[in-house]
């Protein structure tokens, strides 16, 4: 573990804002699982795809949300606050830094994301169970559903470390990143893409997941193209953050 | 005669690379030139002040100086190194640049943990210089918390994790009480004369003077000045009289 490393994680657990994105996170998935697992119709809970889609599934958009707005915080939190200088006083050679936030935001954000889909798959099954749905997941479901989460909620992390660095300002990347996941990505994009869309870093996340899409495209392979975007984000934010001034 | 002289020329060592170094120093944003040509060195254990007028280029040079920005043309060494190849930079240099950079929600003493990790200093040190600026009782508190002086003294505190050669401060006593500046004061002299060096920038003279060896006088970009306060004293000047006549602040 590199001194810097070190550094980071200290950093991630001595304020109290990734507590409260953990609570947000909880909290959403809580309300969003209670909803949909009350309100949908028993009968279009029937089967395995729906109860996926409808219920447990909701894991992996908050995971990678949450995670995305973690990483990003972790470096415009830094140019909003100033510590920037001391950290790069400290450390000149900033690519270590760079690096040292993924990794660090990377774990943090796989944690969020395994307790936000043994959340929803706990919730969840309380749910239907209460209601009298049968429960249709199959042996590996939940399993690749927890560890979907962890990948996509890693991955996202870096994708905002990488976002945060090249943007540095704070409101535009957080509701940018929102705006992208909850929104753009869903409600455009699906309709205007069709099939592209499928390929889009919010969809891959749910693909890794098993959450099936349009085109399906396998968890591995989702895992992978995903990779891509996180590590095209995190260069993208190496380079700014090497190249450009620190005022 | 000459063997021996040829010899001891030989063996001389090089001379030390100056602790600080500016030489042509420039950096432009667009057409206009923020710091132009400025050159200059500081030797080890002096105390040189830093002024100009507000907007004069100060901060933009400390910048150069600690690889915070880069220079458009010329270059700033310290210890004969550009800032970003020093090994370890936290143990050679310490600077505060300005006096909130925390993050509010973050205590002081935690602020300077996540310092001290990244340069592999021990955790031993922080208590250590918490104790130096007198923030031990409040350490635990969140750095949003903390009053102007205390805000100084953390960001001291973090410059002095390293107990570093070279301390380069902007405007360290804006905020700071009478008896904080003579603490300070008295901290700076010490550090000079058990071989520190200590480059202060400010636009506040009184508390210059009493401080400094030297001063470089910096106006709109450029260096116009060197002044050795002593040499200033046998002229019967003062500094107030000669900063104001070279930055033309004369008929305010």
């Amino acid at each position: 573990m590199t001194p810097q490393l070190r550094a980071e994680l200290l950093k991630l657990r001595s304020t109290r804002t990734n507590l409260g994105l953990f609570s947000a996170m909880l909290g959403l998935v809580l309300l969003v699982v209670l909803l949909h697992g009350f309100a949908v119709p028993a009968e279009r809970l029937s089967n395995r795809v729906t109860q996926l889609n409808l219920v447990f599934g909701w894991a992996a958009l908050l995971a990678s949300l949450f995670a995305a707005l973690l990483g990003a915080l972790s470096i415009t939190g830094e140019f909003r606050h100033g510590t920037i200088r001391p950290t790069f006083l400290v450390t000149p050679r900033r690519g270590r830094v760079v690096l040292a936030k993924v990794w660090a935001s990377m774990l943090m954000g796989s944690i969020f994301g395994l307790i936000v889909a043994t959340v929803a798959l706990g919730v969840g099954s309380a749910v239907l169970a209460t209601r009298g749905v049968a429960i249709r997941l199959e042996g590996g479901d939940a399993a690749l559903l927890l560890a979907g989460c962890a990948m996509a909620g890693a991955l996202w992390a870096a994708i905002g470390v990488g976002l945060g660095a090249v943007v540095r300002n704070q409101v535009p990347i957080v509701a940018g990143i929102c705006a992208w996941l909850l929104f753009v990505e869903q409600l455009l994009l699906g309709d205007i893409l069709g099939g592209v869309g499928g390929y889009m870093p919010g969809a891959l996340a749910k693909a890794a997941s098993g959450l099936g899409g349009d085109p399906v495209i396998a968890p591995g392979l989702a895992v992978l193209l995903l990779a891509l975007y996180a590590v095209a984000a995190a260069a993208a934010g190496w380079v700014a953050t090497t190249r450009r001034d620190v005022v | 005669m000459s063997a021996t002289r040829a010899e001891s020329t030989a063996t001389e060592p090089p001379l030390p690379d100056p602790v600080v170094s500016a030489r042509s120093l420039t950096k432009r944003y667009g057409e206009f030139a923020v710091v132009e040509d400025v050159t200059f060195s500081l030797d080890r254990g002096t105390v040189t002040g830093f002024l100009g007028p507000n907007g004069a280029g100060k901060s933009t040079t400390l910048r150069l100086l600690l690889g915070l920005a880069e220079p458009t043309a010329g270059e700033a060494r310290v210890f004969g190194r550009r800032y970003r190849e020093l090994d370890e930079p936290a143990r050679r240099v310490g600077a505060v640049l300005e006096s909130n950079d925390f993050d509010p929600g973050r205590s002081g003493r935690n602020h300077l943990r996540a310092l001290a990790l990244a340069a592999e200093i021990p955790p031993a040190r922080v208590e250590e210089v918490l104790e130096l600026v007198g923030l031990a009782e409040v350490a635990h508190r969140l750095a949003g918390t903390y009053s102007l002086g205390m805000r100084q003294r953390l960001g001291l505190a973090g410059a002095l994790l390293g107990a570093p050669e070279l301390l380069v401060l902007d405007e360290p006593a804006n905020g700071l009480d009478p008896a904080g500046v003579h603490w300070l004061r008295g901290f700076l002299r010490r550090l000079a004369d058990e071989g520190g060096t200590v480059l202060i920038a400010s636009h506040v003279l009184a508390e210059v003077a009493q401080t400094v060896d030297q001063v470089l006088i910096i106006n709109r970009g450029r260096l116009v000045a060197t002044v050795r306060l002593d040499e200033l004293a046998g002229r019967g000047r003062t500094l107030e009289e000669t900063y104001l006549e070279l930055t033309g602040r004369t008929t305010l």
